[in-house]
């Protein structure tokens, strides 16, 4: 057997296993391939992009112009636990996302789409705390309450989809059904506000709750419901060979 | 479809959005007309109306200050033209001008307007020949001296003054 003859039954070998299978796919991708792509590179970007956008928008009472308001500082915390979460209950696996063995673009694509994970978390922490107030140290309280023991608890990924959702779900409800319920609305003066519905003015004073449309609570319903529809798409791993193995 | 295709699809889309997102969230527009107007700012195609800019000007000449000033905030709703806005200055001049004193508030808010003028465009020089004054530094030094307080203010001459 001559060298040439022994470099290439090496050569086969290796093809034999499996690495023959990088090359195709590096060089074109099936129509499973294509649609689990697309998945993970259009439509997971998009849907993160749009709960960024949404996530800091308000609609003003008065005239129902549009208010974009930026995160503030502890929600970018909140975000990046939230990240720490995900990947420790393994929803994303880190080496299934960021490899050395991929090549630079398709890291940096991944690296891109988990960043937006990351701002469509901090936008929703945005959404669901209060802006100002008493209101807002409470529920600040609550969520580092319960984010700090989830740093400590034994979750999986069914696991902790639910325990996001229920904490949002709760912080929803509170913000936009009964602390928006408890703020002032009308135009009328403040002596006739005071008069008509004291309880009302108080708690608004009290808590010092500012007033929007309720359009914002439409909106922010969908917002929530689409970062928890991106969260459920997300695969473990950016590619599918890597997934099913 | 190659892999390399759809990463860049993904980086673009990426990119694309997280630019509009911060576009948006730092000029913060109040409804989908401003978004449309702060975007052609951004890209560098905004002008003003013209027809707007004409209706200002003929309210400005027949000394309806308000109704021109509508007409050049319509005309350009931004701010990014400096002969509007320095109309815009001139007309809170002459609205608050006094023979026997000037309204303290009109020209504050004449000083802001002529600010903006000196912003977009330090060396603009207004070719309407109905006005007395000229330039922005001009019309910046009369409504700065009109809100001063000075001995030269008791002088009985100055009844005698004309509105520039």
């Amino acid at each position: 057997m001559t060298d040439m003859d022994t470099e290439r039954s090496a050569e086969l070998a290796a093809a034999d296993s499996g690495q023959i299978k990088t090359v195709t796919l590096d060089w074109r991708m099936g129509e499973t391939e294509l649609r689990y792509a697309v998945r993970v590179y259009v439509i997971l970007p998009v849907i993160f992009l749009l709960v960024t956008l949404f996530g800091g928008m308000r609609f003003a009472a008065a005239d129902h112009s549009f208010l974009f308001l930026p995160p503030p500082l502890i929600c970018l915390i909140f975000g990046a636990i939230t990240i720490f979460l995900i990947f420790r209950a393994r929803l994303i696996r880190f080496d299934g996302w960021l490899n050395e063995a991929s090549p630079i673009l398709e890291n940096a694509a991944n690296a891109v789409v988990v960043f937006l994970l990351f701002a469509a978390s901090v936008q929703v922490y945005n959404l669901l705390l209060p802006e100002q107030g008493l209101a807002n140290w409470v529920v600040t309280a609550l969520f580092i309450w319960t984010l700090w023991n989830d740093i400590f608890a034994d979750f999986d990924q069914k696991k902790l989809l639910r325990s996001l959702a229920g904490l949002f779900a709760i912080a929803f409800v509170t913000k936009y059904l009964v602390l928006a319920n408890l703020a002032v609305k009308n135009e009328a003066s403040w002596l006739q506000r005071v008069i008509e519905n004291p309880g009302k003015e108080a708690a608004t004073w009290f808590l010092d709750l500012p007033v929007y449309a309720p359009a914002t609570g439409y909106l922010q319903f969908f917002t929530i419901l689409l970062f928890l529809f991106g969260l459920f798409l997300i695969p473990q791993a950016a590619r599918k060979e890597e997934l099913s193995t | 479809m190659r892999p390399p295709y759809i990463h860049i699809a993904s980086l673009l889309i990426a990119a694309v959005g997280l630019t509009l997102i911060v576009f948006i969230y730092s000029t913060r527009p109040k409804n989908l007309t401003e978004v449309a107007t702060k975007s052609s700012v951004a890209i560098g195609t905004y002008e003003i109306d013209p027809k707007e800019f004409e209706n200002g000007l003929a309210a400005f000449r027949r000394d309806e200050f308000e109704a021109a000033r509508a007409a050049f905030d319509r005309a350009d709703p931004e701010k990014r033209d400096a002969a509007v806005q320095f109309y815009v200055a001139y007309s809170f001049y002459r609205q608050g001008w006094g023979r026997v004193s000037n309204d303290n508030d009109l020209f504050s808010k004449g000083l802001v307007a002529i600010d903006q003028v000196i912003k977009l465009d330090p060396n603009y020089r207004s070719t309407d020949s109905g006005l007395a004054m000229k330039t922005p530094s001009e019309l910046k030094a009369e409504l700065e001296d009109g809100l001063k307080i000075t001995v030269s203010d008791f002088n009985p001459m100055k009844l005698t003054r004309e509105r520039k």
